[in-house]
């Protein structure tokens, strides 16, 4: 009895010790993740329902409740209509860059002289895509594709859908290069993917007789779904700090103005907090879902 | 008699039959190889795959060739409209105005201490991360991971308010130590991806490694870094390259934090602009600063701000393209 008791006990100590290691190693993370992550999540709501002045002694808070959130929504009501002209974009430039970065995998991946060539010209925007530079590129007018002009895109689109959704769209065709300069990563990301499928698979089809077409669609676009998925969040992801993002420069803004302050720019970054992480959660479930209906047929 | 005749007419036939097989096998292996086995391998589709590439490759690069080009022409180059891609005489005062507006020497050494030491720390610290996450054991592992993930997601806009305030109440503002801070607790930037690859490295190492080390009686800190952090030198440089990158073009959280005293080159660019549309008030036109006079100037101050990377990226492009596929990040 006693003796199990002690070999229980040091077992106990052992594990201890085994454990003990794992959290020194991750404690740098953890200490990180609670003064940078944590700690700033929960001062930004706590912020987001007061009004904070500046004093002499330090931050005054006094409790709004929801008023910045209430101010934000009905009172100015810039900040939605950024939102949601934003939000729009977003949600062209993900298929956008999932598209065009697809495409340019796929081509990628065949074998033709100069591949490697393509591959870091296709890379290259990632190294200089610095926000100040990219800005100045498209004050420029350096970002747009050169047919918009000539074929009067603009009023075009005008026509075909109402003003908010028109302006997202000529917003988002006035910079498709610079948007599509956003696909480096994600072209690596697919072909990288492509490298996952067997190659097994495709001599099988096609010994079956498939075309190239048809093992396109039976067999990599379906095996490919997985990685739009997360191309998608990447891409999300990016566009936090994407340099046309207006979030950032609103937020930025109402800190340091005299009627807003902290506690209403913390209100609007929860609230676009919340819309990215309902995009997220769309676009994940999308994936999923298609890859297993992919797998049930 | 008639069967000899039979026998040369079969041969004959079988002669003529040859030739053609023997011809059309010809004609069919140009058909192979221009058309390929089916299209996709022939090289008629890869001369068409090439020439859509580089269509796009071309408008994919533009502005880049557009800035190289308008910092190297003088005034009177913008100006003309006849002046194309090409400027008449390249024209290197833009980049002299730039230098000095930039005040190149002093904001190229920051941003470099900013964007090397940082991307140190990072590895230092993310390589730790993602080691535990893939090899020690212990309870809460996979909250952790669940964890370093969430953080991916969160936009920088949620946090900057409190971190500001924070920074504000210990006097770190305008220090490089709002950068070097969280790097070392694996919170700088894209921490968490780094954390990510590290662990997909470290998971696909053989075990029979460390146990030979336990064995032998080394602790795990020595196994740490004698062993492994040596075999993930691949994974370390691929992090640094892209930390080191992320560093030098981060703008966002330096406009907040490091605008003053000690900024790097992205900042500076700002301060310059604003300088030079200061200058010519009079011209100012209400869609922004697009005035001929200082685009120059601009353009070549924001080349001199990625001609570093740009070279970095020359030398070490190999472990740019292949190391998100070296290191495992897609499973």
């Amino acid at each position: 009895m006693n003796e199990s008791w002690e070999r229980s006990k040091g077992y106990l100590l052992f594990k201890w010790k085994e454990y003990g290691v794992g959290y020194l190693f991750v404690l740098p993370w953890m200490i990180g993740f609670a003064a940078f992550v944590a700690f700033p999540i929960g001062w930004s709501l706590y912020n987001s329902f007061h009004k904070i002045g500046i004093t002499a002694e330090g931050f005054q808070y006094t409790w709004v409740g929801l008023d910045n959130y209430r101010r934000m929504l009905f009172e100015n009501n810039a900040y939605p209509i950024m939102l949601v002209q934003y939000f729009m974009e977003t949600i062209m430039i993900i298929p956008l860059i999932l598209i065009f970065s697809f495409l340019v995998a796929l081509l990628l991946n065949q074998k033709f002289p100069g591949r490697m060539l393509m591959r870091t010209v296709f890379f290259l925007p990632v190294i200089f895509a610095t926000g100040q530079v990219i800005t100045e590129l498209f004050v420029q007018g350096a970002g747009e594709l050169p047919f918009l002009e000539d074929y009067n895109i603009e009023q075009l689109s005008e026509q075909l859908f109402n003003e908010t959704v028109g302006t997202a769209v000529i917003n988002v065709l006035g910079k498709a290069v610079i948007i599509l300069w956003y696909s480096g990563v994600q072209i690596l990301i697919f072909i990288a993917g492509f490298q996952t499928i067997p190659k097994t698979l495709y001599e099988a089809i096609r010994v079956d007789g498939a075309s190239p077409w048809e093992s396109f669609w039976k067999i990599t676009f379906p095996g490919m779904i997985p990685f739009m998925g997360l191309n998608a969040v990447y891409t999300i992801v990016d566009m936090f700090t994407f340099p046309f993002n207006p979030i950032l420069e609103a937020v930025s803004r109402n800190m340091f103005a005299p009627t807003t302050g902290y506690g209403y720019a913390s209100a609007m970054a929860w609230l676009y907090f919340l819309l990215v992480l309902v995009l997220i959660g769309i676009s994940l479930g999308i994936s999923f879902r298609a890859a297993k209906g992919g797998g049930r047929s | 008699m008639k069967t000899e005749k039979a026998v040369q007419h079969t041969l004959r036939q079988l002669r003529a039959e040859m030739t053609s097989t023997l011809y059309s096998r010809r004609t069919q292996k140009i058909k192979k190889h221009v058309l390929g086995q089916n299209f996709i391998d022939g090289w008629l589709a890869k001369i068409g795959m090439l020439l859509l590439l580089t269509i796009i490759a071309f408008l994919y690069l533009k502005p880049m060739i557009y800035m190289i080009s308008t910092s190297l022409k003088s005034l009177e180059d913008l100006i003309d409209p006849v002046v194309g891609f090409i400027p008449r005489s390249a024209n290197w005062q833009n980049f002299a105005d730039a230098w000095r507006g930039l005040v190149y020497p002093e904001a190229f050494g920051d941003t470099l201490l900013l964007a090397s030491i940082g991307s140190i720390l990072q590895v230092a610290s993310c390589s730790l991360t993602g080691y535990a996450l893939a090899r020690l054991q212990f309870p809460g592992k996979n909250l952790i991971f669940f964890f370093v993930i969430v953080t991916f997601l969160i936009p920088p806009q949620l946090t900057i308010v409190p971190l500001y305030q924070i920074y504000h109440e210990l006097q770190l503002l305008n220090t490089p130590y709002v950068i070097f801070i969280p790097a070392a607790l694996s919170q700088g930037v894209r921490g968490a991806l780094f954390i990510i690859i590290f662990r997909q490295f470290f998971l696909s190492q053989p075990k029979a490694l460390e146990e030979a080390a336990k064995i032998d009686g080394a602790s795990i800190f020595r196994l740490y870094i004698r062993i492994m952090l040596p075999l993930a030198g691949a994974a370390c440089l691929v992090v640094f390259l892209f930390s080191f990158i992320w560093y030098w073009n981060m703008y966002y959280e330096a406009t907040l934090f490091l605008s003053k005293d000690f900024s790097p080159l992205s900042i500076r660019l700002q301060s310059f602009e604003a300088m030079l549309i200061g200058n010519q008030a009079l011209n100012f036109s209400p869609e922004g600063p697009s005035d001929p006079v200082s685009e120059g100037p601009r353009m070549a101050a924001a080349f001199m701000i990625i001609l570093p990377p740009l070279i970095v990226y020359m030398f070490a492009q190999r472990w740019f393209t292949e190391g998100i596929e070296r290191t495992g990040m897609v499973e």
